[in-house]
């Protein structure tokens, strides 16, 4: 996943991930990519469009 | 490093303060800890609070996080007809009032430390493990990594939710149910009456609504929160847009940015396992259809706390015992959660014409009260379509 520098960290994209991967800090944005399956709600509900696919 | 604890809450929103202030005050050593470096901020909120809910959860009001004391409330139909429900039209207007979050949050933490809850700030909870004695959570404060032993965990980890669901509940939220938040803390705003909060439908925010929510003369919130599902643009787009055409905001300037998720849709199916019960956010415990949380959260966050201090004097971690916290929870905001969930999804299949012609209905009608039920009352009354779906609920 490519998060733009303009990601806020609110952390919506955690709470609709379906398998729970994202850990998201203060100032920083963790995936779990070997689980991740693409399914990209993430990307979907981002409010400033901030992630990407690879 | 292990730190024991009886009661670790995860999270230090409202609802997570607020479980800890209770948990503490009957006799449990509770710690509480927030990922953020300062609690409260940055918002993810519009910061409107019904004064009866306040009072509801014993908390006085503090000129330290009130920022505006409402007068009513504004609805404004897509083709710009206004509802207004203000004091000199309604006799018994249901106040509330603007909050500082990022005072009222800290004011709720330092309620929770005065009652004896410890506090770690900037500390992240990064996975859990049950063993014998409830739950075994990693945590990292700076370079610091530690565990922490807790005998019952509250899940008070915001839209996130990840608590729970590493103690095997299902507290994922689906896109079609998480509301998508863009807002702008404004200066310059030109509002018809700066004492009222306004609310936008239809198509400015699709499966949503925008808002202006005072917190000075010239000062507001400007949000709006819409559903991905339903249209390609960002709530910043969105938002953007709708600053760009609201007459309000012609001459206003942004001195903030806040986005972030709010789950609209209803409590999950099991709120409490054994050791553990989800609060707030986490725990879907927002109005489905004003997205307000901060109120029902808190309720949900004292009712937690007081189960946890039962269960600790008692000695007795089982689900059944956290279960009473569920039970007590549906009991209290749960009903009007499924009823609010209802009109949500009445209002989300009217078009901008529907919309028009109910506020044009409105705009006439007298109202006994400003409220939200109050509100369905007279739409069950003026749409035949609302009375079929919502008649009997309202």
């Amino acid at each position: 996943m490519i998060v733009k520098e303009w990601c806020m960290y609110c952390g919506e994209c955690a709470g609709v991930c379906p398998r729970n991967l994202i850990e998201v800090r203060e100032l920083t944005l963790k995936f779990t990519e070997e689980h991740c399956k693409e399914c990209s709600l993430c990307i979907q509900v981002c409010p400033v469009k901030a992630l990407e696919q690879e | 490093m292990v730190i024991k604890t009886d009661v670790l809450v995860i999270g230090a929103g409202p609802a997570g303060s607020t479980a800890a202030k209770h948990a503490a005050s009957g006799g449990a050593k509770v710690l509480l800890m927030d990922k953020k470096s300062e609690i409260g901020a940055p918002k993810r909120c519009a910061e409107g609070v019904s004064n009866g809910g306040l009072e509801s959860l014993g908390i006085e009001h503090n000129p330290r996080w009130i920022t505006r004391e409402l007068d009513g409330v504004r609805l404004i139909a897509p083709d710009g007809t206004n509802v207004w429900l203000t004091s000199d039209k309604v006799d018994l207007p249901e106040a509330g009032c603007i909050l500082e979050r990022k005072v009222f949050d800290k004011y709720m933490a330092m309620d929770a430390a005065r009652a004896g809850a410890e506090i770690k700030i900037k500390t992240l909870a990064t996975r859990m493990e049950r063993n014998d004695e409830g739950f075994l959570v990693d945590a990292e404060c700076m370079d610091e990594k530690f565990q922490i032993q807790a005998k019952i965990v509250i899940a008070a980890d915001g839209p996130e939710s990840r608590v729970a669901r590493w103690a095997g509940l299902r507290t994922a939220v689906k896109p079609k149910d998480m509301e998508s938040a863009a807002q702008f803390e404004m200066a310059g705003v030109q509002m018809e009456n700066n004492k009222c909060i306004e609310f936008y439908f239809g198509s400015v925010a699709p499966g949503g609504y925008a808002w202006v929510f005072p917190k000075g003369d010239d000062i507001a919130n400007v949000g709006l929160g819409i559903l991905t599902t339903i249209t390609d643009k960002s709530a910043y787009e969105h938002l953007l847009e709708f600053v760009k055409n609201c007459p309000a905001t012609q001459n206003a300037q942004p001195v903030e940015l806040n986005i972030g998720g709010d789950p609209v849709g209803g409590l999950p199916k099991k709120m409490a396992t054994d050791n553990l019960m989800v609060v707030g956010d986490a725990a879907g415990q927002v109005n489905p259809l004003t997205g307000g949380g901060i109120i029902s959260g808190m309720t949900g966050g004292m009712i937690a706390g007081k189960v946890a201090a039962e269960a600790i004097e008692e000695n007795d971690f089982s689900e059944k015992k956290m279960k009473k916290y569920e039970k007590e929870c549906r009991e209290t905001i749960g009903d009007s959660i499924n009823k609010y969930l209802k009109v949500k999804d009445y209002m989300m299949t009217l078009n901008d014409d529907e919309l028009n012609s109910i506020a044009d209905v409105f705009k006439d009608s007298d109202f006994e009260k400003v409220s939200t039920g109050e509100l369905v009352k007279n739409l069950v009354k003026v749409s035949p379509k609302a009375l079929i779906k919502l008649g009997k609920l309202f």
